[in-house]
């Protein structure tokens, strides 16, 4: 178990920059889960940490010791690789036994671990087979059973739900989350998919072009984002992001964006283009025109069953999402009014920063 | 049921492959089994009446007494048969252990890392595939004369590895590459770059590798133009050189015949107990 620390670590591949002065503290026993597109820099970010990839400058620290330098195995790290990665010439228990190859633990205890972590994982009778001749879900939970088998300060899992469907995503995804709570060892999972980091995370980082853009709870990720690149990634339906500017009017500053003019929630110092961000459950649908409204055509209606999700066309072809009540009766190409909820509303500015923050509403995770 | 003109066509071209390939094969083993007195008839029987294996034990200068009471005499050449054999297994076992623990790590390196002039040192080595063999055999064979390698098995196994070598290099490149990326994690498990090759690529390639050790194998077995220039008519003839030496010899066709099975038997081997690992190396997909 361990307390991570990153500390300005920077890594160049060629001239491409890959993870530009990034400072990380990972809580021992945290599960954290590095958020970000293809290409963002955390899958970099989580080989440093493993010590696949030596930093270009900066440092990594296992409770205040720097092991920048340390293999990955001096590190004692247990990783999961993308797809499950075992050796496939290998049965599930030989793959297993690997990672005790050199603990130089005596043959007994060698066996022992490897009966109590496929008892874990519920694998007991797939240890003689080979990687191929196991389902995704399988090979999954093998890798899982040889990552908790040598015992690590800290499991590093790099995308390692990717590879399945759907319904058993959900299900690992939940064993995955128990297994830490249990085990209490330090986790930091990579993912593309904002829903395994909500549902995953004690806290979430997000990433983009190797930059740090945000790191918090789930619900602050999700309730504050604090830059427009969190607030647009994170969240299903993405958030309706429209640009337009601050104008300053007789000591009031609303935001105007074509015909709409819209006073948000809180007042805003600054003045200039800016871009508002409205949840789609915070964009109420009218059919009554308002100055604080968009006029908009219903572009397409999914019923999800629970609700529904309209998506909606301004006059500039823009698409806005809405949720409604499952019983919406709006048709294709029905004019409508869209209304940002001024309540629950976010500024952001040119270069992408939030200008002010709505309160939350209680225990608002999607 | 109608059986469809394509699937006519397809069983006609296939029985012309077979026919094709195998009727050679089957001539020469068919001739080995015939007595004198059948191959001396006219026309020859298309199969061998009475089979005898007499020929087999005369090229090892062995005499077989017949059913009849008459005696075969061993062969003349059969001195030179065994030298060959001895010969060829000897230069062919000793390519093939030497060519794989060259190419086994050359073949990993260039298909798994990154280093400078990378593709240029490739090329040197495909260059060496593209060469046809006559054009570096006068170069060979004027420098063997003064090292004094021409004649010995030494010279012939260095000249053999020049073309195998390369060979099995890159037909051994695309396998390694389209292995799963095991690799990292063999360093999470704490195994070092030589470990992870030994104990990991090694045994998970292993099909790669029995391939790579029948190609090498069978091209030096086979291998016939640097043996006629370099070692015919010395003591380190090899088997195939010593057998075309025969045409001009006159053995009995029995015995030619036979020592042409001979130089069959081998590659025959390798290749059946090898053709699940041949099958195996799919060059696309090499583990499923």
């Amino acid at each position: 178990m361990s307390r991570i620390q990153l500390d300005r670590l920077h890594k160049t591949f060629q001239r491409h920059v890959a993870v530009r002065d990034l400072d990380l503290t990972i809580e021992n026993g945290e599960l954290l889960v590095l958020l970000g597109p293809s290409g963002c820099g955390k899958t970099t970010t989580l080989n440093c940490i493993a010590g696949l990839e030596m930093p270009t400058s900066g440092r990594v620290l296992f409770d205040d010791e720097d092991v920048t330098a340390a293999s990955p195995h001096q590190r004692n790290i247990a990783m999961v690789f993308q797809s499950s990665l075992l050796y496939p010439h290998m049965t599930a228990r030989q793959n297993i036994r690997t990672s005790l190859a050199k603990q130089k633990l005596d043959r007994g205890e060698t066996d022992r671990r490897i009966a109590e972590a496929s008892s874990v994982l519920g694998i007991d009778a797939l240890l003689d087979k080979l990687p191929s001749q196991l389902s995704g879900g399988e090979r999954q939970r093998v890798a899982t059973a040889k990552a908790i088998v040598r015992q690590p300060t800290a499991f590093l899992l790099d995308e390692p739900l990717a590879a399945l469907d759907a319904a058993l995503r959900l299900t690992l995804r939940a064993e995955l989350v128990n297994l830490q709570k249990r085990l209490g060892t330090t986790m930091i999972v990579v993912t593309h998919d904002q829903v395994e980091a909500m549902t995953m995370g004690d806290r979430i980082a997000v990433m983009n072009e190797g930059r740090l853009e945000q790191i918090g709870t789930p619900d602050e990720i999700y309730n504050r984002p604090a830059t427009l690149f969190v607030a647009g990634f994170v969240g299903s339906p993405p958030m309706n992001l429209i640009a337009g500017e601050i104008a300053a009017q007789e000591g009031r500053t609303p935001f105007v964006a074509g015909d709409l003019a819209f006073v948000p929630g809180t007042p805003i110092g600054a003045v200039g283009p800016a871009t508002l961000g409205v949840r789609p459950q915070h964009l109420h649908i009218q059919a009554d025109a308002a100055e604080a409204a968009i006029p908009v055509t219903v572009f397409a209606v999914e019923h999800l069953g629970r609700e529904s999700v309209v998506i909606l066309e301004d006059d500039e072809s823009n698409k806005l999402h809405a949720l409604v009540e499952p019983g919406f009766a709006g048709r294709v190409g029905d004019r409508l009014h869209a209304a940002p909820d001024p309540a629950h509303c976010l500024m952001f500015d040119q270069a992408g920063n939030v200008l002010s923050h709505a309160e939350p509403e209680a225990g608002g995770a999607p | 049921m109608r059986i469809r003109l394509s699937t006519i066509w397809s069983w006609l071209a296939l029985a012309v492959v077979v026919i094709w390939t195998l009727l050679p094969i089957y001539w020469f083993l068919k001739n080995s089994l015939l007595t004198p007195d059948e191959i001396a008839r006219f026309p020859q029987p298309l199969y061998p009446l009475e089979p005898t294996p007499a020929a087999f034990f005369n090229i090892f200068g062995f005499e077989y007494e017949m059913a009849d009471g008459l005696v075969r005499r061993g062969s003349g050449q059969a001195n030179q048969i065994i030298r060959g054999l001895g010969n060829s297994l000897i230069v062919s076992a000793v390519v093939t252990v030497v060519t794989l623990f060259v190419v086994l790590p050359l073949a990993y390196v260039f298909a798994r890392l990154d280093f400078p002039h990378k593709n240029k040192l490739l090329f040197a080595i495909l260059l060496a595939v593209a060469l046809p063999p006559v054009s570096t055999l006068i170069p060979f064979y004027a420098m063997y004369v003064r090292l004094g390698l021409s004649g010995t098995l030494v010279g012939l196994i260095i000249v053999t590895l020049t073309i195998t070598i390369p060979f099995v290099t890159w037909m051994l490149i695309g396998y390694f590459r389209n292995l799963p990326q095991v690799e990292r994690l063999a360093r999470i498990d704490g195994f070092s770059r030589f470990e992870t090759f030994v104990k990991i690529i090694v045994p998970l390639g292993r099909s790669g590798v029995a391939v790579a050790a029948v190609i090498a194998f069978l091209f030096s077995w086979n291998e016939y133009t640097y043996a006629l220039l370099l070692v015919n008519g010395t003591t380190a003839n090899t088997l195939p050189t010593a057998i075309s030496g025969f045409l001009f010899q006159h053995p009995e066709p029995s015995h030619l015949a036979a020592a042409v099975v001979l130089t069959m038997v081998p590659p025959a081997l390798v290749a059946f107990f090898l053709q699940r690992h041949i099958a195996e190396m799919n060059l696309v997909d090499p583990v499923r």
